[in-house]
């Protein structure tokens, strides 16, 4: 059987599980059986993996001629994107697996592996219009996800994400409209094609509307304010929010670069500003959050900032670190929040300020948190100073200091993170037997954090096997990345201990809430400067 | 040109103003009932531009019978955007139906449908424990 028939088995498979799981619940062997299926399906996942490194793959659902019909097209990045979905999803799947026996938990489950289709389907698809579907069942999928314990909190935000994401995806319809009036095909290798022989003058307003849109699905600037709040604060549910901030936000950054493929890489260096003071917020934001998900999820959004900038940067070396920071970060992240899930659980608080002493009370969970905490902040040895040090080749002058700078950013933030390891427990800690499940949960976190140090070691092989692209890592460069990062590790430490542990003024930043209007009045501006600037930059 | 107005086609005009007004709605809307209502403006503005594009040059509708010869194919209104359209409008009612049941559940725990209060007491719900 050829891999490219079984391509529509790859959205089908979860949605099926998802059902599956939501008629038998009540039953374990049935959550068995779908942990295996879900684990089985890293078979075909790495089959296509493999197949991509060849060629395409690809097929066209109907059997429909060229660009008739809707084309679900693998080639390696997609490929790549769908094992890693995969592979977050077993372990999220593992590591929820065992947790008592609770009715509310059926739906959970059934939405949570739903996703996992729709964010595949929305890899593998090349149709604009599919991808429009896609966005919109995964935003209901999502806003119910958040809205999931009901409090009143929780549904308000559900609420805002569900408008705001109405608005955003009816910018992208029109944007969307008009590029099939100028272009007349709804596939994105034929809209490159028709495009590049276009004028880009003509391009500015759908392009304006499109990556409005999409940027607002990337929590870009000025989206930031809003999106981290709303996709971390759902109850008690860490599951939900590593999964949005290692997976779903990157969704966006992937439509991000395919719709850049597709208009020809205009507006590349607004987007590099955009990039870099995303990059800044996100890290200002992140430190002055007290709430342990609000940090971890800002600090994606500072991740995400430099992963655009990587992506934006025009040269191939940091193209690719970037892709293989989105793969590291998915790794690290989720790993923070599922440590940060069994922490809180112990102490029974989400407050950074008042767990103190993890390290004694859960010495395996905490070793795991800071292997996770090693790679995000690029240590030698780990995934994350790989991607790091290839995202910053193609910087020069101030922006590889700039990128520095966010980088001991970076360190700040998980310097304030990391004292939770430290000190005396401040309040009652239940015992460490209490938690749930021990094995699988610290077996999930081990095996991410494995894969941090795999992917640390033999990061440029790994490169080269996930995206093809030969590259080398000089000696005296990484050298000299390392001695950056000791002396950014010092000066953070003692940034923190000296400043910041000390005041409180970045707390303040804490309370900026952005109510709906202004959310969509800051779309509207983000749209307007877009719209401008390739109008007279590219006109 | 018939039907261009400044190099504009009729067709493109109404719905991008349209549209506009109803994100300005959205901007300036204060009841959660009026954003939601701005917001199906907005949706109906982009399925009648979708819709404008289909037969811009020509509005034959293409349902023909089998076997029939078309003569000139460019005469036909073009079928996918109505295809699509139709798509887009389920996909709206239903996300619409889902945004109208959650304000209902809201406004019972708010007992207010202005922006403004409830969002003060959801932030008022998030502040960080002590």
């Amino acid at each position: 059987m050829m891999i490219s028939q079984l391509l529509p088995f790859f959205v089908i498979t979860p949605v099926l599980i998802a059902v599956f799981l939501y008629v038998f619940f009540s039953l374990k062997i049935v959550r068995i059986i779908a942990i295996t299926v879900q684990a089985a399906f890293m078979i075909p996942a790495g089959w296509l993996l493999m197949s991509a490194r060849e060629t395409d793959v690809l097929v066209s659902v109907g059997d429909y001629d060229g660009l008739l019909g809707i084309i679900l097209r693998a080639d390696l990045l997609a490929a790549v994107f769908v094992f890693l979905t995969v592979f977050i999803f077993l372990m999220v799947g593992i590591y929820t697996y065992q947790t008592p026996y609770d009715r509310t938990k059926r739906l959970y489950l059934f939405l949570i592996f739903l996703l996992e289709g729709v964010l595949i389907g929305l890899f593998l698809t090349r149709d604009f219009f599919n991808i429009f579907v896609l966005v919109e069942v995964s935003t209901v999928v999502v806003t119910i996800l958040l809205m999931y314990d009901r409090t009143r909190r929780n549904m308000f935000a559900g609420m805002m994400f569900l408008m705001v994401n109405i608005v955003v995806m009816q910018m992208y319809l029109f944007g969307l409209g008009y590029l099939y009036m100028l272009t007349g095909v709804m596939d994105m290798e034929g809209a490159s094609v028709v495009i590049a022989t276009m004028d880009s003058n003509q391009l500015a307003l759908p392009y304006a509307l499109i990556m409005t849109s999409i940027a607002s699905k990337c929590s870009l600037l000025p989206m930031i304010t809003w999106l981290p709040k709303v996709n971390s604060l759902t109850g008690s549910r860490f599951t939900i929010a590593a999964i949005m901030s290692g997976l779903h936000i990157k969704a966006g950054v992937y439509l991000f670069m395919r719709f850049q493929d597709v208009f020809g890489d205009i507006g590349m260096d607004f987007f590099l500003v955009i990039g870099v003071v995303t990059a800044v917020a996100g890290v200002i934001l992140a430190l002055s959050q007290t709430e342990i998900r609000l940090l971890l999820a800002y600090s994606t959004i500072a991740q995400v900032g430099l992963i655009i900038v990587g992506l934006n940067l025009d040269y191939e070396y940091s193209r690719v670190g970037s892709l293989f920071h989105i793969v590291n970060h998915s790794l690290f992240k989720v790993a923070l929040f599922l440590c940060a899930s069994q922490i809180s659980y112990l102490y029974q608080t989400k407050n950074i300020q008042k767990i103190r002493g993890a390290f004694k009370q859960t010495p395996l969970i905490a070793v795991a948190n800071i292997i996770a905490i090693l790679g995000i902040v690029g240590a030698p040895l780990f995934n994350g100073s790989i991607s790091k040090y290839f995202l910053v080749y193609g910087a020069d002058g101030p922006l590889e200091w700039i990128i520095i700078l966010i980088n001991l950013g970076t360190i700040l933030v998980f310097v304030k993170y990391a004292t939770i390891f430290f000190g005396k427990p401040l309040t009652k800690v239940r015992e460490e037997e209490t938690l749930v499940s021990d094995t699988n949960r610290r077996g999930v976190v081990f095996a991410l954090g494995a894969m941090c140090i795999v992917l640390g070691i033999g990061g440029v092989q790994a490169i080269y096997f996930l995206f093809d692209v030969p590259v080398t890592l000089t000696f005296g460069g990484y050298m000299e990345k390392i001695g950056i990062f000791f002396v950014s590790v010092i000066i953070a430490v003692l940034l923190y201990k000296y400043v910041l542990a000390k005041r409180t003024f970045l707390s303040k930043l804490n309370g900026l809430n952005l109510s709906f209007q202004k959310i969509c009045v800051s779309i509207g501006i983000f749209f307007a400067i877009l719209l401008v600037y390739i109008g007279v930059f590219y006109g | 040109m018939i039907g261009y107005i400044g190099g504009i086609h009729v067709l493109e005009i109404f719905p991008i103003i349209l549209f506009f007004i109803s994100f300005f709605g959205i901007i300036t809307s204060r009841n959660i009932v009026k954003s939601i209502v701005c917001i199906i403006l907005m949706q109906t503005a982009v399925i009648l531009f979708w819709l404008g594009l289909g037969a811009r040059i020509s509005n034959l509708p293409p349902i023909f019978e089998y076997g029939t010869y078309i003569d000139d194919p460019s005469m036909i209104a073009d079928p996918l955007p109505q295809a699509l359209m139709l798509t887009a409008i389920i996909i709206g009612v239903a996300v619409t139906a889902i945004n109208i049941t959650v304000l209902n559940a809201l406004f019972r725990k708010y007992k207010t449908v202005e922006w403004e209060p409830m969002q003060a007491q959801a932030f008022e719900d998030e502040k960080p424990e002590m």
